[in-house]
């Protein structure tokens, strides 16, 4: 992407006055790290970059954003927020609109074609990280990592996130401004992680869960990155009655996971942003994306593609399959 | 005290020595490096770098029972706290986060129950030979080879550990296993300074932390929370993470007629932490949480304890989802003084 092209839109945009501020991804405070960007003027439009290191989903600011009591008399600011998305971001944003978390109106959608984002773990494993920031850009067949003036060609295959591997929607599914011509899709990959799971009996799944959400600290990073958990009162931080306890334990752990991937049943837009953030190493999106298939094997139906769909959740067809239930 | 020589090749035999006790080390268990018991025949991972999770769980747990009783019933049942530890492999900063939040533990009132924890605990530590990335512990009073909270520091040669005592505790882990080691030469010691003064140099980031604590609370109002704050998740990550957070929410949990009272960590960065039962909030927004999480390690504990709550180790800058940075707020801090 013509970054150029990206900071002058992004200076139009802010510059408009029915727009609050922009969303965008710029460079972190050291080596691979991107940190989100809250833009109001064209000096802050100067910061943004887009990257194989903005794999982050900032959609989740959307609905994070805090609705604080007004002073008397003052009214709420209504100008709409501008928002970077790629592929799997724009699901989310298409998600929350089904489910009216957001109002079309509300928000300046700006789709950047996704070719790919890199996994970090991966990147600072092969190629460690140095105090100074780094860049990595996309070439034709891999990327290019600048780390301290050293330049490294690297292949897609080598350092390509996994959720990268397995998409099907590189390309924004709405947007208002389309930054650059779409890429071309590539044959998603086969969903070894969850296979891996999948194969094993039902006593083989429960140990290994088991042994994943006893790792849980219930730092609620999942939950607070993800742009589709957005209740207003959380069954976790209920405490009267408490449906979870506080403490931290398998059973506890367990009851929180478990509601968690229920509650994102044929809602979760597999941006991944859950396991990435998790700092107990879960691999939560092999929980998800086992769900979100069951809901496209059982229902054919796909979260995030349709603004006008039902929620799957709140929807019912007379034929919909009912093996599951004994 | 004493200081003496492990060759490397014993190293098995003296974690075999330890396992009489519990012991606790580093090790990689589902591909994550953490504290954890060590079972006969387990070898610790000392090549690392920091763990993710601090070891703050061996004395202050994730979630503690405090007492078990049951619905209607009369008696009560408390957890007998009688087994000793050892914390083998711990990082300076680790051991130091230890002494700070200590001075919380005993200050108007003496947690019995982290008091009892702390006695038990031998902390047997490991110098840092290659810190890690976000560490810059030499800026709030620590250092690669502190000894500050360690009972014995351990300090790698190449083929020998040097093990000196810092404590009677330490001492008596020297004695104990006495028949691996051996004695010093004045060569090690200056090849111990060597170690240490390399893995000083490799430290890259700082602050200054002079002014911090009196400036603070002119800040109040500055913008720069807004900025730091924006892109905050409020996810506990950065406050489990941390070594000195310390925060905790007691609880009772009934399952059928069986309950009991039990403490878990909080963190302050949680939206609940700071709910009324009114409904108020005096908290209401991630500003005024990351506010506070500065305020309370920079300035409040300063205030009341004469130590900076932090102790540079620098997991909530690694493990932080959307890279707030805490040496970048106070960089920005000290900017706006």
């Amino acid at each position: 992407m013509d970054l150029e092209k990206l900071r002058e839109t992004a200076a139009e945009v802010v510059a408009r006055e029915d727009v609050k501020y922009l969303i965008g991804w710029k460079n972190g405070s050291y080596g691979y790290r991107v940190a989100p960007a809250f833009i109001e003027d064209a000096e802050g439009a100067a910061e943004l970059i887009f990257s194989p290191l903005c794999i982050s989903n900032l959609s989740t600011y959307l609905t994070l954003v805090e609705k604080l009591p007004l002073p008397r008399g003052q009214e709420p600011d209504t100008r709409k927020i501008a928002l970077m998305v790629k592929g799997c971001d724009s699901r989310a944003v298409t998600q929350l609109l089904v489910e009216k978390g957001i109002e079309r109106d509300g928000v300046v959608v700006i789709g950047c074609p996704c070719p790919g984002m890199i996994d970090y773990d991966l990147l600072a494993e092969k190629y460690p990280e140095t105090e100074g920031l780094s860049e990595v850009k996309w070439t034709d067949d891999g990327f290019l990592v600048i780390r301290d003036g050293e330049e490294t060609n690297v292949t897609r295959d080598e350092l390509l996130a996994e959720k990268c591997r397995l998409c099907r929607y590189p390309n924004p599914l709405i947007s208002d401004i389309m930054l650059g011509e779409p890429v071309e899709t590539w044959e998603p990959a086969e969903d070894k992680g969850v296979e891996e799971v999948d194969k094993k009996d039902v006593n083989g799944r429960w140990a290994y869960w088991e042994e994943q959400f006893s790792n849980c600290i219930r730092c609620y990073s999942c939950r607070n990155v993800c742009p589709l958990c957005y209740c207003q009162d959380c069954i976790l931080d209920r405490l009267n009655p408490t449906w979870v306890n506080r403490a931290v334990n398998f059973s506890e752990n367990t009851a929180f996971n478990i509601a968690r991937a229920f509650h994102l049943a044929g809602r979760c837009i597999e941006c991944g942003e859950c396991e990435r953030v998790c700092p107990a190493n879960i691999p939560l999106g092999r929980l998800n994306r086992k769900m979100a298939r069951e809901v496209r094997d059982k229902y054919g139906f796909e979260p995030g593609l349709d603004p006008e769909a039902e929620p799957f959740q709140a929807s019912y067809k007379p034929d919909d399959p009912e093996d599951f239930i004994l | 005290m004493s200081a003496m020589l492990l060759n490397k090749e014993k190293w098995p035999d003296f974690v075999g020595k330890l396992t009489g006790k519990q012991l606790w080390a580093p090790q990689i268990k589902d591909e994550q490096l953490r504290f954890a018991p060590v079972a006969e025949g387990e070898e610790p991972a000392l090549d690392y770098k920091n763990t993710r999770v601090p070891p703050k769980n061996v004395v202050f747990p994730q979630t503690e029972t405090l007492f078990r009783f049951q619905v209607d019933g009369e008696e009560v049942d408390e957890p007998k706290l009688d087994e000793e530890v050892v914390l083998l492999g711990v990082r300076p900063c680790d051991a130091r986060s230890m002494v700070i939040v200590d001075k919380l533990f005993s200050w108007d009132y003496d947690d019995p129950y982290y008091a009892r924890r702390r006695e038990l605990v031998t902390m047997v530590g490991l110098a840092c030979s290659e810190p890690g990335l976000n560490c810059f512990c030499p800026s709030v009073g620590g250092g690669p080879a502190s000894t500050e909270g360690l009972d014995l520091l351990m300090v790698d040669l190449g083929e020998n550990y040097l093990l000196e005592a810092i404590t009677e505790k330490g001492e008596a882990l020297i004695n104990e296993t006495k028949e691996l080691l051996e004695e010093t030469r004045d060569a090690n010691l200056e090849q111990k300074e060597k170690v240490i003064n390399e893995a000083a140099q490799k430290i890259k980031r700082s602050i200054d932390p002079e002014g911090i604590p009196v400036g603070l609370p002119g800040l109040w109002e500055d913008s720069l929370w807004q900025r730091v704050s924006a892109s905050c998740l409020g996810c506990g990550t950065c406050t489990f993470l941390c070594p000195t957070c310390h925060c905790f929410d007691i609880q009772d949990e009934t399952e059928g007629f069986e309950s009991r009272r039990c403490r878990t960590w909080d963190s302050c960065m949680f939206e609940e932490y700071t709910l009324h039962t009114s409904g108020h909030n005096p908290r209401p927004s991630r500003l005024e949480r990351t506010r506070n999480r500065i305020n309370h390690k920079y300035n409040y504990y300063v205030d009341k304890f004469d130590v900076i709550a932090c102790v540079g180790c620098g997991r909530c800058i690694n493990l932080c989802p959307v890279n707030i940075d805490i040496v970048e707020i106070l960089k920005q801090v000290k900017e706006a003084l």
